[in-house]
């Protein structure tokens, strides 16, 4: 037996199963190196699941784990930690024609992408607000100011409600669901045990993905403003300081 | 420091800091409030390695303040000691900085391979047994107790197929590599009937030809009853439900031969509420009791 | 904006923003916009097998060969749509797209 085609069989059912097995009653060979596979498949695509459970409710559990098990056949995990499993499928469901007529599960498939990294990021203590008072001291130093964000927090931008979308299928039972049409942003973040999963508008958006590009606060704010046109500075700093985002200042 | 890896250098002994020889189960994140709320009385909790290896969040919270309190099995999954490919060496240092963090009482991992080519398939697939296979799973052992600087437990495996190059029976292969790694054995009963039953063997034999005096903790899981194509039972290791009464029999019989040992219950996939976990950790101290009586008594005293 | 009004804005968003933000929020407060739960999250690593031996594994990529037979079903059937008066997800039918 070699592994390599072990491997290879496990995940292309097509491939004739390896030599050299044998099953003690003289049975079928091919049956019992199913169990493998289907170990693998299903194991994976329960991975899948943990990860994307509201893609899973969009698109129904039939659908999902077809979807899942055509991306995953392709895609097997690179690392044994499975919590960092998953990545790009997203970008596979964008292109997934079978998937086209909900032009938002990609985009919803991101934002739960960024929840299980927001998750497990890694732990820091947010900068209490009581400290960003000393830097109005000194106004003159505010546009040069640099702003760290906590490791946990995570953007994304969307032509749809994916907040929305995503927060109504956090209740058990749905009443209603939003209008998906309607573009929104999302700010995640985890200050301390709970993923913060928060709507903002474009300016906000733009002026975090500065402030994650390493731009000072003075370009990140410039940002925010280009990106929209009634964006409110004294808001999008407020969600910020509001959901802990800040981990330290520096001038 | 590196740590001789030779049979007679590692400490048989154990450090004073063990397991306890009571029940313990595998520690689910649906329970963790609850665990840390109630402080149940028991042996220890297991955990999967790699669900740890995360950079932070609620998981190393939980677990950091339910280690303050209770004894903790570490138990890898895809450290893949059976590969034809060399170990994953930033894996083993992500588990000996798990191991550093968390100080558990016991490590253990599977004869069983899972990763190829840097790919991870998220089972524990089988390898045959022969003289090339065993040098190379003793190898793996050896490099792995030296990097973690502590003796391991390897745990024997719930199987499917058999290999027609195998020129080892599996207890005699776990022998061989307990002899020569000075690893122990992580006796998972349950596994020794699964495999037994899908090879038609006879599981007190395999059990009584395992190395049961290297043994440092005992598995007890649920596994589904399937059928081959000749109509045979094909046990599957589902670790879904409760455990089988045959296994808890077989349980019974283990214990005869090695004494009191750290009983983990496994319960994976479909995990029950905390009572029903508790329940099966109850009926495992149950059968420690009756057959260690001695041991039990000073454990639970002292 | 030049480097003044710059100044001059930031301070007074930053110093509104933190007279705001601060403010102790009233007993189960909840932005509007903000979905907190805390969502169960499993530890992906474990040791169970896929239940039965023959359903994922048997399954081969038809969806290469355009047989595809699945549509979506789940909420987004139920979700309004301004094209669609049956919602988004029933106009999926990958053999139609395909001709």
């Amino acid at each position: 037996m070699n592994q390599s085609a072990f491997a290879h069989a496990l995940l292309d059912a097509a491939r004739p199963v390896p030599d050299g097995l044998v099953a003690w009653n003289g049975s079928r060979v091919d049956l019992r190196f199913a169990v493998y596979r289907n170990n693998v498949v299903a194991s994976l695509t329960d991975a899948l699941t943990d990860a994307y459970p509201v893609v899973q409710r969009l698109v129904g559990a039939t659908f999902f784990r077809a979807m899942a098990h055509e991306w995953l056949v392709d895609h097997p995990p690179r690392s044994p930690v499975l919590a960092q499993y998953g990545e790009g499928f997203a970008a596979f469901i964008a292109g997934f024609a079978p998937a086209a007529s909900v032009p938002y599960l990609s985009d919803v498939a991101r934002l739960e992408w960024a929840y299980v990294q927001s998750f497990h990021a890694a732990d820091a203590t947010p900068l209490a607000p009581a400290a960003l008072a000393p830097a109005l001291a000194a106004p003159e130093l505010l546009p040069a100011l640099r702003v760290a964000l906590h490791p946990s927090v995570r953007t994304l931008a969307s032509d749809y409600a994916i907040v929305s979308l995503w927060g109504a299928h956090q209740a058990e039972r749905i009443d209603a669901l939003p209008d998906p049409n309607r573009a929104e942003a999302a700010l995640l973040l985890r200050p301390a045990l709970l993923v913060h999963v928060v709507a903002i508008d474009a300016g906000t958006h733009a002026l975090v993905c500065a402030l994650q590009r390493g731009a000072p606060l003075g370009e990140a704010a410039q940002a925010g403003a280009d990106a929209d046109t009634g964006f409110d500075l004294m808001q999008a700093l407020a969600v910020l300081i509001r959901y802990q985002a800040f981990r330290e200042i520096r001038p | 420091m590196r740590v001789q890896t030779s049979p007679r250098s590692i400490d048989h002994t154990a450090a004073a800091d063990e397991l306890p020889r009571r029940a313990g189960v595998g520690l689910k994140p649906e329970h963790f409030t609850g665990i840390l709320a109630r402080a149940p009385d028991l042996g220890f909790f297991e955990v999967h390695a790699e669900n740890y290896l995360v950079a932070g969040g609620p998981f190393h919270h939980y677990l950091g303040r339910i280690r303050e309190r209770h004894a903790l099995s570490v138990h890898g999954v895809g450290l893949s000691i059976g590969a034809e490919g060399p170990l994953d060496r930033a894996h083993l240092d992500a588990l000996a900085a798990l191991l550093a963090r968390y100080r558990p009482q016991q490590f253990s991992e599977h004869l069983a391979w899972s990763t190829h080519a840097g790919t991870f398939l998220n089972d524990l697939l089988p390898l045959p047994y022969t003289g090339a296979t065993l040098r190379r799973v003793c190898t793996h052992i050896d490099e792995v107790q030296d990097r973690l600087g502590r003796r391991m437990l390897l745990e024997n495996p719930a199987t499917y197929l058999e290999f027609s190059e195998s020129t080892y029976g599996e207890p005699e292969f776990i022998t061989e590599v307990v002899r020569r790694t000075g690893c122990g054995l992580l006796l998972d009963v349950n596994n020794v009937f699964v495999s037994c039953t899908n090879h038609g063997h006879d599981p007190y034999a395999c059990l009584a030809a395992l190395p049961l005096d290297a043994v440092g903790e005992i598995h007890l899981a649920g596994h589904a009853c399937e059928h081959d194509a000749a109509g045979d039972p094909l046990l599957i290791d589902s670790h879904d439900r409760a455990v089988a009464d045959a296994v808890w029999t077989l349980y019974a019989q283990a214990l005869e031969l090695t004494g009191a040992q750290p009983t983990l219950i496994e319960w994976d996939g479909n995990v029950p509420p905390w009572t029903t976990l508790l329940a099966e950790a109850r009926r495992a101290e149950a059968v420690l009791r009756a057959v260690a009586p001695t041991a039990w008594h000073e454990e639970h005293v002292a | 904006m030049n480097r003044t009004s710059t100044t001059a804005a930031l301070a007074l968003a930053l110093g509104a923003a933190l007279a705001t933000a601060t403010l102790p929020a009233a007993a189960g407060e909840e932005a509007a916009n903000e979905k907190c739960f805390g969502v169960a999250m499993k530890g992906k690593n474990d040791c169970k097998a896929g239940a039965g031996t023959s359903c994922a594994a048997t399954s081969t990529r038809d969806y290469q060969g355009n047989a595809w037979k699945y549509v979506p079903a789940g909420t987004c059937e139920q979700m309004p749509s301004p094209t669609s008066p049956t919602g988004f997800g029933q106009l999926a039918a990958f053999e139609e797209k395909q001709g």
